[in-house]
């Protein structure tokens, strides 16, 4: 029974503030004095349906930016993780570890050293007038506070990480069934489209959920390198819950965005599982 | 026939270098701006300075947040590998229905969006009556750190022969002291790997230490996120960043480097190939298998 006390560690602080913003969502509770606190969908409603189009757009619009950067992030890693486990061979390890550095590199650090870089007095403006190749104070418009330096920062972050499964797929591969398609007379590029990609898609799909489901509730990029065009989802959140509290409202989009989640894990969930399993299961 | 041909080959090298450029291009340019004299981080340089550092070491608020990150990370990091060591000794007993349950509770940390638990913690330390305090950005972040906790203890704890412990308990030993000097040991490993990813996950936590750290009491990424806004700041918050960089990649490539050693010895004790058997010896290999 020793697994009850982690279990209740975590029921009594990610359960119940769950609980919580879940009441908080239906009006019955409110951290709005003189309100009365009563069963009442008008909040949803007005989210789902009314009035609140503004954050409905924000939402489509957050999916959108997600969807953009696992994309890339996925169809850039891939070549990364071959190159690692089909060309680095001995050397793989020591690779894998150069690739993962900067991702154990304080996140906010990161950002904020790409806000020096795209700023509009920046190190790429600034180059580009050192260089005279632009005429000084001149600032490249959409470099920075734009769709691009969001998508970028958040593209950059997670590359390393997307990597990683697709490494492990690609490592964990038995080789003998792509010997075999050569032996059988397929090209290299058969072998790859028709044997390689397919048996590596589980990994494709983990780095895929893996950077989707943590930029769908991002907000600390856009506050630091996007506009007030392109703050997400999660910056709405963290509106209500900021200088201007609604705490109802707010706990309507928590609980949309934490809804969003759990569907796509349940989705992807399956290939999740497989690779736990293997992670779990030594033996195997 | 090689997978990829010389010409892929090299294609693939030359991306992959490239893509290391791009990924540490960024943290090369704090770096840089860290040792610049100018107080903007614009180009041209304009010559070497430590003026940063000093100033930033000067700076009472900077060093306040830099210490209560630290001491929030190294009590998260206990509190989370510990707790990762009961429930992977739990789970490893449990089966079926109840054994799924347990470990989906304890890995939903992995898929709620940290904003929307940052916003429920604000709500649950609101609705018992608290104030927001960093025993509760440490409760926080231990709920965050701990599935990276058992995700590295429980395979470990697999991997171990169960025999060990149940030899150690014929041999009289409680079941806690199997577990001491017997579980406990071997697991060492798994568990400074789990206490530096947790210390690390918690060090750089921003959103739980945004809602739950009061005004007075910012962690140091709520203080550097304030600073990045300041303009003021901006040079002192990259000199420290930037030794913060370098100090995180130096235990990167430290704790691979030890990972690889303990795992050398280890392979080196069960394969019989260890320092205390040279291949012309004339002890049979199993000998130090029965040793080891």
């Amino acid at each position: 029974m020793l697994v009850l006390p982690p279990v209740l560690f975590v029921a009594v602080l990610l359960l119940l503030p769950v609980a919580f913003i879940t009441l908080y969502s239906v009006g019955l509770r409110t951290n709005i004095p003189g309100v009365p606190t009563a069963f009442s969908l008008s909040n949803w409603s007005d989210f789902l349906t009314g009035g609140g189009s503004a954050f409905r757009g924000r939402f489509v619009y957050s999916m959108e930016i997600a969807l953009l950067v696992s994309v890339a992030a996925t169809l850039a890693a891939y070549p990364l993780a071959y190159f690692l486990s089909f060309v680095a061979r001995r050397r793989r390890y020591a690779l894998l570890l150069v690739l993962l550095a900067p991702f154990f590199t304080s996140y906010l650090l990161r950002v904020i050293a790409w806000q020096i870089i795209l700023n509009n007095d920046g190190v790429v403006n600034s180059l580009l007038w050192t260089l005279h190749l632009r005429p000084k104070g001149s600032a490249i418009s959409w470099l920075i506070y734009s769709n691009f330096s969001v998508a970028l920062v958040l593209f950059y972050t997670w590359i390393p990480f997307v990597s990683l499964p697709i490494f492990v797929v690609l490592e964990n591969m038995d080789h003998r069934l792509q010997e075999a398609a050569a032996d059988l007379g397929a090209s290299r590029a058969a072998t790859f489209w028709r044997v390689t990609v397919p048996l590596s898609l589980p990994g494709v799909i983990a780095g895929f959920v893996f950077v989707l489901i943590p930029t769908t509730g991002e907000f600390i990029t856009p506050l630091l390198v996007g506009g007030p065009n392109n703050q997400l989802f999660g910056n709405s959140i963290q509106a209500f819950f900021g200088d201007t509290p609604d705490w109802n409202y707010g706990s309507v989009l928590a609980i949309a965005l934490i809804v969003v989640v759990i569907v796509l894990t349940l989705v992807f969930g399956r290939f999740l599982q497989t690779d736990l399993r293997t992670e779990t299961r030594p033996e195997q | 026939m090689r997978l990829t041909s010389r010409l892929g080959s090299a294609g693939l090298a030359v991306y992959f270098w490239a893509f290391v450029i791009f990924l540490f291009a960024p943290l090369v340019v704090l770096l840089i701006f860290s040792v610049n004299k100018s107080a903007t981080p614009t180009l041209p340089l304009s010559g070497f300075s430590t003026r940063w550092f000093h100033e930033a070491f000067g700076n009472g608020e900077l060093t306040g947040a830099l210490l209560r990150s630290i001491a929030i990370a190294l009590i998260a990091a206990v509190l989370s590998t510990a707790l990762g060591i009961m429930a992977s000794l739990g789970l490893l007993v449990l089966r079926g229905r109840a054994a799924a349950l347990a470990l989906t509770v304890l890995l939903l940390p992995l898929v709620v969006p940290y904003i929307c638990l940052a916003v429920g913690l604000l709500i649950l330390v609101q609705e018992v009556g608290a104030r927001p305090s960093l025993v509760a950005v440490i409760l926080g972040h231990c709920v965050i750190v701990l599935p990276f906790a058992i995700l590295v203890i429980m395979p470990r704890l697999r991997s171990l022969d169960p025999a060990m412990n149940e030899a150690a308990q014929d041999l009289g030993a409680s079941p806690l002291a199997a577990l001491r000097l017997i579980t406990l040991p071997l697991l060492a490993p798994a568990l400074v790997s789990s206490s530096i990813i947790c210390f690390v996950t918690s060090f750089d936590e921003f959103a739980i230490a945004s809602f739950l750290a009061p005004s007075g009491q910012p962690t140091y990424p709520v203080f550097l996120y304030a600073s990045a806004r300041t303009p003021a700041l901006l040079p002192e918050v990259i000199a420290v960043g930037a030794l913060i960089i370098a100090g995180s990649i130096m235990l990167v490539v430290l704790a691979e480097g030890g990972r690889r050693w303990a795992e050398r010895r280890l392979v080196g004790q069960t394969a019989g190939s260890g320092p205390l058997t040279a291949p012309d010896s004339e002890q049979p290999a199993t000998f130090a298998i029965g040793n080891g």
